[in-house]
């Protein structure tokens, strides 16, 4: 190559090198912002808290029917202490996770594999619907003649929730992929296996992700119901049981567990995406 | 025939229709053309005249409806051996490196992993991307990228390469330095270069010869033998000649562009 192609990529500094501001000075303003939004968000929960705990401190009835923040602070250190917290939220963070993991498993499977064949994913595709459009919770009281009052009925209840949202997002993925890709493919020589394995799951994962962290909460809604219909623990149990002695404030308890995991079970999918997709990190 | 060497592509009384509604929609008429082994040419033609339908029916991703095509002088069913097909589109995979890219075409066809990273790498090298074989797509340049789709083409070794509109998307400057590599290599590879255009400029500076099409049903409507001197390795001189304006404005002509 002569001198001239050699200094091609130097044309293009707007890739290669950072821009004209220092990285350090950038990161700097990138945190700033990220400090303000951090600061607002935890301004508006302590407003939030403090006009809760007012209201309710001069109101017998309404610290009866609303609770209180330093009640509910009160039966979660209480139930910290005597173990229930710990044992009703791995229970139930058991439960959702193996129907997030069986659920997914199996929906994205069917999911990708229905690429494979335009005649067996038409065939397929209204019973998909008609199976997708049933409330899970309709399920439960045949989930549990099925399967028990134990772990089983709930990870069934949470894998039902879970399936047809993987299996769509997934199908949707891999039929999305560019016509002109799998046309570069096949000119490449790649038999149609290769290029499912090449391209269509890889293109797949960003909507298999999405899927994720969408099914996170399906997932969890499963369980917990599941737990309200027949259990003696788990934090539907938990909530169910508070709510029918009319413990209000425990009630708070538990949900604050529970929304506790589904942040811990999110950001968990976060992680394991941008480890799976580094090439996303670049951007 | 000893002696007489088996042109790479042949292309004989080729018809191509759309059904489309219920409609035959006629794309290409009777199209009939030979590229000769280490030749370039290019093939013009106002917009929509079927061009791209013709670049898939010659890479086998779609089934003329009569007449033949013959690669080395034998008709293929399914993709031809050896055709190296790029796109406007870069068409990289953004989970792969500007290498990884580069190796695709190896890996499918089952060649050892070092030998492969070994030859992507230096055909990363001979396109200016020495430093870059790690840099994922989306961290590269419009250039950069279609580089490492001209790599991805090339590392195959094929005897024959398949343009569509490649450089449409870059600058001027981009465009320029990318078409010098990209006939430098094909010459000095004694490959044959089909390139489809509607830059004629392109057309012209690049190839020794240029077909014109007609509009849809698509035939072809001339043919012009381009005769720039022996020596063309650098597009902007090229560009200087009085000839090349004159091959211009005659295939402009013949395009029959209406103004409206």
């Amino acid at each position: 190559m002569t001198a001239e192609i050699d200094t091609a990529p130097a044309r293009e500094p707007e890739t290669a090198a950072p821009g004209a501001q220092p990285v350090a000075k950038r990161r700097w303003g990138r945190l700033r912002a990220t400090i303000a939004v951090l600061a607002t968000q935890l301004a508006i929960l302590a407003a939030l808290l403090a006009f809760w705990e007012q209201a309710t401190s001069s109101n017998r009835a309404f610290a009866f029917m609303f609770g209180s923040p330093s009640a509910i602070a009160g039966f979660l250190g209480q139930m910290a202490r005597d173990g229930s917290l710990w044992r009703d939220t791995s229970i139930t963070g058991l439960e959702t996770l193996l129907g997030f993991f069986v659920g997914n498993l199996v929906g994205t499977l069917i999911g990708l594999s229905l690429w494979y064949s335009k005649f067996v994913s038409r065939v397929v595709e209204p019973f998909v619907i008609a199976l997708g459009s049933i409330p899970i919770i309709a399920l439960a009281p045949i989930i549990i003649i099925w399967f028990g009052t134990g772990l089983v009925s709930k990870v069934a209840m949470s894998t039902l929730s879970v399936v047809i949202v993987a299996l769509v997002t997934s199908y949707k993925g891999a039929v999305g992929v560019d016509p002109d890709q799998i046309n570069l493919m096949r000119t490449l020589g790649a038999s149609k296996f290769q290029v499912f394995r090449m391209l269509v799951v890889p293109a797949s994962l960003t909507d298999i992700f999405a899927g994720l962290k969408l099914t996170v909460g399906f997932a969890l809604i499963g369980a917990i119901v599941g737990e309200f219909m027949s259990s003696s623990d788990g934090l539907g149990h938990a909530i169910f049981k508070a709510g029918s002695l009319y413990v209000i404030p425990k009630v708070f308890a538990a949900l604050v567990a529970t929304i506790a995991l589904a942040l811990f079970l999110t950001i968990l999918v976060g992680k394991i995406e941008r480890l799976l997709m580094p090439w996303r990190r670049q951007i | 025939m000893a002696g007489v060497a088996v042109p790479p592509l042949v292309v004989e009384h080729v018809a191509k229709s759309y059904d489309f509604n219920g409609q035959v929609v006629p794309v290409i008429g009777d199209l009939s053309l030979t590229l000769r082994e280490g030749e370039i040419i290019s093939i013009v033609g106002p917009s929509g005249c079927g061009k791209t339908t013709l670049l898939n029916t010659l890479c086998g991703l779609l089934a003329p409806d009569s007449g033949h095509i013959r690669w080395h002088g034998r008709e293929v069913l399914g993709q031809p051996q050896n055709v190296g097909y790029m796109l406007q589109k870069d068409l990289l995979l953004p989970w792969r490196t500007a290498l990884g890219n580069t190796m695709l075409g190896l890996q499918i066809r089952g060649v050892a992993p070092a030998e492969a990273e070994d030859k992507s790498r230096a055909m990363l090298d001979q396109l200016g991307l020495h430093g870059f074989a790690d840099h994922y797509p989306s961290t590269l340049s419009g250039g950069m990228r279609q580089r490492v789709a001209l790599a991805r083409t090339l590392v195959n070794e094929p005897d024959v390469l398949l343009l569509d509109e490649p450089f449409a998307a870059l600058d001027f400057q981009s465009k320029l330095l990318i078409e010098n590599d990209t006939v430098g290599l094909v010459r000095r590879g004694q490959r044959s270069l089909m390139l489809i255009t509607h830059d004629i400029e392109e057309a012209v500076s690049l190839a020794d010869r240029v077909i014109v099409l007609s509009k849809r049903p698509t035939r072809v409507k001339a043919v012009y033998d381009i005769d720039l001197g022996p020596e063309r390795t650098d597009m902007m001189a090229v560009r200087e000649s009085p000839e090349f304006s004159r091959y211009v404005r005659r295939i402009w002509a013949d395009l029959d562009i209406v103004l409206q």
